[in-house]
């Protein structure tokens, strides 16, 4: 079941209605279903793997949580028992880590690493054909992230398996996140929400723009990319730099509308869900990029990745090692520097296993380590050119920067492989095969869309455009529009509405009558 | 405003847009579901789902007809006019693109329920062993409740399903209905009428050699490459198949099973042996007419794509039903007699097409099956070189013009090098019924029907014995001067020439347009030089200029030469598939283009008879260049 669907609708709407109309006891239970429904919908296959992830998580938890009381009741002056706690604690989440990313890596990683090693031996490799599960990434995560803060004793394990389940099988959160912390899920999923017009609202709204960005521009923009990469050879250097904003617009679109949806679709049922993206396209610099994009995988990556790494033991060694090679600044720097770069490198691979992706991930990371190494020399670099930070115009040029930085890593990310993105990159770099006369001669209208799709795509990106403007410097825009008159309300409802029914179902669920013909 | 006001106003424009799309979808109807109140335009919704549309069609219209044709788009060639003669009924084709066995039952069962029913023709198809009881769409391929005795939730879901429906569906519709045109285009493929699809278009294009036809679709010469296709549901097929006997034995219906020529690559995707039990298992329900496989199946241009077969094929079909009721062609009864032909006037079947199959001849037919071959080359086709002339004379020099010695060389040359010269019935004897042609035939025409043609040409072709055709200009005939302005041109022949030129039995006299020839100078508004479409024309003047001026023509040389005129020279050689269409429905049977060439006749195929090469020769080419020039086509 996809969220673009008539089926998705059709089925929310009747959960909601379930939802509230169950006594309070049983709401947790009609959201447990209704993602069971929802998961199951994708074959029974992949819901065996989402009830091993939360059944080793589940019980992982509960393991480390009695360990957590017996290191409680441990005296600290017993220094052995202490250990032994502490060695019994690592063992249950490493052994639960090794299932659960062991079946990630076999689901995901398998084919490729056997492709790459099979490359390397001269031989043929092949992985079984194992069936993924939906969101499987996501699933995975959210349950890690639950261990080790168990492991951390940051909250206690939960010991309802079926309350449990529910957290790791919300069905909005199923396809695509955001990946979600229990400490401030797991509760609003198990309460009995009553009905609020003011969730209802906000949450019909939030949909209807994740689906606007989605049905009304990344799908459109997605024709555009999926023609000229079946093709790429074909075009020049100015085609394709044109393809790759389409596509950093489909990505975008496509992505943040997924999650509006997620997110609206939870608020229906009085449940709040982690904001996923915060305008990424105003950021200044790389990294500030990186915390305003997909931001719970960051912050997954931040507390169970970047400061268990820099914090641990072998890494304060590097920086005490470096402090004394290198001078007190570069140790200090260096041990961050490295945990930066290796978060980068495991976001990069997280998005799918291909060389082009960890080489995306080495670019974000190497850019980003390196502008912490090099922060001292910017800093002096911008004195001596006398260049206000805070001022306007250098907040357009770090936009800019940042969005080009981006747009570069884009090419890598969506070529087919990474020796063709690197010679797009350089297509469009070389003038003599930049080849602007393609845009002018309408080579444009020949990847899949009319003009008036770009007129859609235009129009509707700028509208999207100055929401997200008003939303990053004024405050939220529906806020505003709700204390208007009822028509000044209803206009841009309507509009919304008309725009994904007119530009966005009609285009989606069409097949032209001489299409059904050729068939036959 | 607060939320609960804001979600009723959500509430309310949801409700407004689907009320909206709603009555726009029942209103515009593409699917023709909800009776079409504004376009009622069949075609159209037909190509869109047949199943509801058809369905829609004929509750309206089910007395105008008392027998259906049933079965999925190979159905479509089996003719209605045809099978109305042999059956004496009056056929509608329910052909369904797509259709499976299931699909047929029910269809079949919801005519002879709902209609008077007198005979029911089944075409089963070897892709129905390959599918049973899918709906891959349910906008194109869904049933209305109706017939498939949905439930009432199915109902429901079915209707609103419709009304629900994208509406560029809807507006395809509108846009189409500006840009229809006389041809079928890809939006309204079926002929109301007939039910059948409109193949006019495709049914005009002439046909020529191998080479032309493969350059035109390529789909044969580069068929797709598949294998290893099954016929798993072959069971389920014959069990409806055996259920669709019982209900018209019950019902009295009178049902005769076809099974429809399939194309030889497509049957090579299959093993034989499945091929053959699938039919097998067809013979064991029932006696059917077998056309699945023969040397039919290995010519392309008898199919108009990878699948679908040509109605000519479907007339050879019919006549091959017809045998035992003396079907023939009247239209050949007519030429053959005033040609004093004596070919006979049956169609033209290849030998191994078509075989009655019962339970008792099914094994020995199904043991030699797999041996079917394509025909040989000579078999079915032959180069026939025409020859154009237009003007002759002593004196005069210029483009189409020849001296009286030189059209005799030409004429010598021929008849010494073994040439016999044939008429335009020989030719349609040969490709529609069962003619002959001599080894080496030579057809003669001329164009515009000058006098020096009775003065030069006619006394040489007597001298010779050699029949020839003029092809006259209407409103030429028997002047000298531009009709209306007095400004003098070349004299040309009028009734009496016409009348003792045509009693010799040498000269045929057919039409070259009655005033589709004109002189750009000499006409005061737009002329017509050809039969091409003149600007600022719409389609409908159009047509009813060509109409009116071949039926002008045709009254005017049949008063004259009481014979049927049924060959026409383009003038100029100008042809287009909308002229074709509309000449062969005002019986014009075979065309001439300017061409260079010699065109392939193809047994059983009337297209190849259409806009027909010709090869012309001037003062330049003495009789043994033209031998030369002839054999240079007709040898290789």
């Amino acid at each position: 079941m996809y969220f673009i669907s008539g089926t998705f609708i059709l089925f929310l709407a009747v959960s909601v209605f379930l939802y509230y109309i169950v006594p309070a006891r049983l709401k947790w239970v009609v959201l447990l279903a209704a993602g069971a429904v929802f998961y199951l919908s994708g074959g029974l296959a992949s819901g065996l793997y989402l009830l091993f992830t939360a059944a080793a998580t589940f019980i992982s938890a509960i393991i480390l949580d009695k360990l957590n009381e017996i290191k409680a009741e441990i005296p600290k002056s017993d220094k052995e028992l202490q250990e032994k706690n502490k060695r019994q604690k690592k063992t249950v989440v490493t052994v639960c880590l090794i299932l659960n990313f062991g079946m990630l890596f076999m689901l995901k990683y398998l084919g490729f690493s056997l492709d790459a090693i099979g490359n390397l031996l001269g031989k043929e490799l092949s992985a079984p054909n194992l069936v993924m599960p939906l969101g499987v990434s996501f699933f995975i995560f959210q349950s890690i992230g639950y261990v080790i803060d168990v492991y951390r004793a940051k909250y206690r394990a939960d010991r309802n398996f079926f309350k449990y389940l529910l957290f790791v099988s919300f069905f909005p959160l199923m396809i695509q996140g955001p990946i979600s912390r229990h400490d401030k899920l797991a509760s609003q999923l198990t309460a009995p929400h009553i009905f609020d017009a003011d969730n209802l609202k906000n949450g019909i709204q939030r949909m209807l723009w994740g689906y606007f960005k989605k049905m009304v521009i990344a799908d459109r923009a997605a024709v555009v990319v999926t023609t000229f990469f079946a093709d790429h050879d074909s075009y020049g250097g100015a085609v394709a730099a044109f393809a790759v904003i389409m596509y950093c617009i489909n990505l975008y679109c496509d992505f943040s509308g997924g999650i509006d949806i997620t997110i609206g679709a939870a608020r229906l049922f009085g449940i709040t869900l982690e904001e996923n993206f915060r305008r990424p396209i105003f950021s200044t610099s790389l990294a500030e990029y990186w915390r305003r994009w997909h931001i719970t995988l960051g912050g997954w990556m931040r507390d169970y990745v970047f400061y268990p790494l820099s914090l641990s033991k072998g890494f304060g060694k590097i920086g005490k090692w470096a402090r004394g090679k290198f001078g007190g600044k570069v140790g200090k720097i260096l041990p961050t520097a490295m945990a930066t770069f290796i978060v980068y490198f495991i976001i990069g691979i997280w998005h799918g296993a291909s060389f082009r992706f960890i080489a995306y991930g080495f670019m974000n990371g190497a850019i980003i380590t390196s502008s912490l190494l090099l922060a001292g020399t910017y800093s002096k670099l911008r004195e001596k050119l006398r260049i206000d930070q805070s001022s306007i115009g250098w907040q357009i040029f770090s936009m800019i920067r940042t969005c080009l930085i981006v747009f570069i890593g884009r090419y890598i990310t969506r070529s087919p492989n990474l020796t063709v993105g690197f010679e797009l990159i350089g297509r469009t770099l070389n003038p003599f095969t930049f080849n602007f006369g393609e845009i002018l001669s309408g080579t444009l209208l020949s990847l899949g869309l009319t003009s008036g799709d770009f007129a859609i795509i235009a129009v509707s990106c700028a509208a999207m455009l100055a929401v997200e403007y008003y939303c990053e410097y004024h405050g939220q825009l529906n806020d505003v529009l709700s204390k208007k008159n009822a028509f000044v309300q209803w206009l841009p409802l309507a509009a919304i509405m008309l725009a994904i029914l007119l530009f966005g179902i009609m285009r989606g669920s069409y097949i032209s009558s001489e299409f059904i013909y050729k068939q036959y | 405003m607060t939320s609960k006001k804001w979600l009723i106003m959500f509430a309310s424009t949801v409700v407004l847009f689907a009320v909206m799309l709603a009555g726009f979808n029942i209103l515009t109807d593409p699917f023709g579901v909800f009776g079409d109140p504004i376009f009622d335009w069949t075609s159209y919704n037909a190509t869109n789902n047949p199943r509801t549309a058809k369905i829609s069609y004929l509750d309206k219209n089910h007395e105008k007809y008392d027998s259906y044709i049933i079965g999925c788009s190979s159905t479509s060639s089996f003719p209605v006019d045809a099978f109305n003669e042999i059956f004496d009924a009056k056929f509608y084709n329910l052909i369904m693109y797509g259709a499976d066995m299931l699909d047929c039952e029910d269809m079949a069962k919801y005519v002879i329920e709902n209609y008077e029913v007198k005979n029911i023709v089944l075409n089963v198809y070897l892709d129905n062993g390959i599918f049973f009881g899918d709906e891959p769409n349910e906008y194109t391929h869904s049933m209305l409740p109706r017939v498939d005795g949905s439930g009432f939730f199915d109902t429901v879901s079915f209707y609103t399903r419709f009304a629900f429906a994208n509406p560029s569906y809807g507006i395809a519709k509108i846009k189409a209905k500006s840009s229809d045109t006389y041809l079928a285009q890809s939006f309204d493929v079926f002929d109301e009428k007939t039910g059948a699809y409109d193949k006019k278009k495709r049914d005009a294009e002439p046909i020529r050699n191998l080479a032309d036809y493969y350059s035109a679709y390529p789909v044969f010469l580069y068929y797709p490459e598949h294998s290893g296709y099954s016929l798993p549901k072959t069971k389920e097929c014959m069990d409806s198949v055996e259920r669709i006997v019982r209900l018209c034995e019950e019902s009295g219906v009178e049902l005769t099973v076809v099974t429809a020529p399939v194309y030889a690559d497509y049957i090579e995707y299959f093993d034989i042996n499945d091929v053959i039990n699938f039919y097998s298992s067809l013979a064991e329900v029932t006696d059917f007419w077998d056309f699945s496989y023969s040397s039919v199946s290995f010519e392309p241009r008898y199919f108009y794509d990878s699948t679908h077969f040509r109605n000519a094929v479907g007339y050879m079909a019919a006549a091959r039903m017809g045998e035992n009721s003396a079907y023939s062609d009247s239209f050949a009864e007519i030429i053959f007699e005033e040609n004093g032909l004596e070919a006979s006037t049956t169609a033209y079947i290849p030998d191994d097409f078509g075989y009655y199959v019962t339970a008792e001849n099914a094994n020995e037919y199904f043991a030699s099956y797999a041996n079917a071959s394509a025909a040989s080359y000579i078999d079915i086709s032959k180069k026939v070189p025409v020859l154009m002339y237009h003007h002759i004379s002593e004196t005069q020099e210029g483009a189409g013009i020849i001296t009286p010695e030189v059209f005799e060389d030409h004429i010598k040359a021929l008849a010494d090098n073994g040439y016999t010269a044939i008429s335009f019935s020989d030719l349609y004897a040969y490709v529609n019924c069962s003619g002959s042609l001599p080894a080496k035939p030579i057809v003669i025409t001329f164009d515009d029907g000058y006098t020096s043609n009775y003065e030069y040409a006619y006394p040489i072709l007597e001298k010779y014995g050699m029949c020839s055709t003029i092809f006259v200009i209407g409103s030429a005939f028997g002047c000298d001067t531009y009709k209306d302005t007095g400004v003098e041109m070349l004299p040309h022949f009028g009734p009496n020439e016409t009348i003792e030129m045509v009693k010799s039995g040498l000269i045929d006299i057919q039409s070259h347009t009655f005033d589709m020839h004109q002189s750009v100078s000499l006409e005061k508004t737009q002329a017509r030089e050809h039969m091409a479409q003149l600007d600022g024309e719409s389609e409908d003047d159009y047509i009813s200029a060509i109409r009116s001026d071949i039926n002008q023509s045709i009254v005017q040389l049949e008063d004259i030469t009481d014979e049927t005129v049924y060959v026409l020279a383009y003038p100029q050689g100008y042809y287009n598939d909308l002229v074709q269409t509309v000449l062969s429905e005002a019986g014009i049977k075979i065309t001439l283009s300017t061409d260079w060439g010699v065109s392939t006749l193809i047994r059983g195929l009337p297209q190849s008879l259409f806009a027909m090469k010709r090869l012309s020769a001037g003062n330049g080419t003495d009789g043994e260049a033209l031998i030369t020039m002839i054999e240079g086509f007709t040898l290789n």
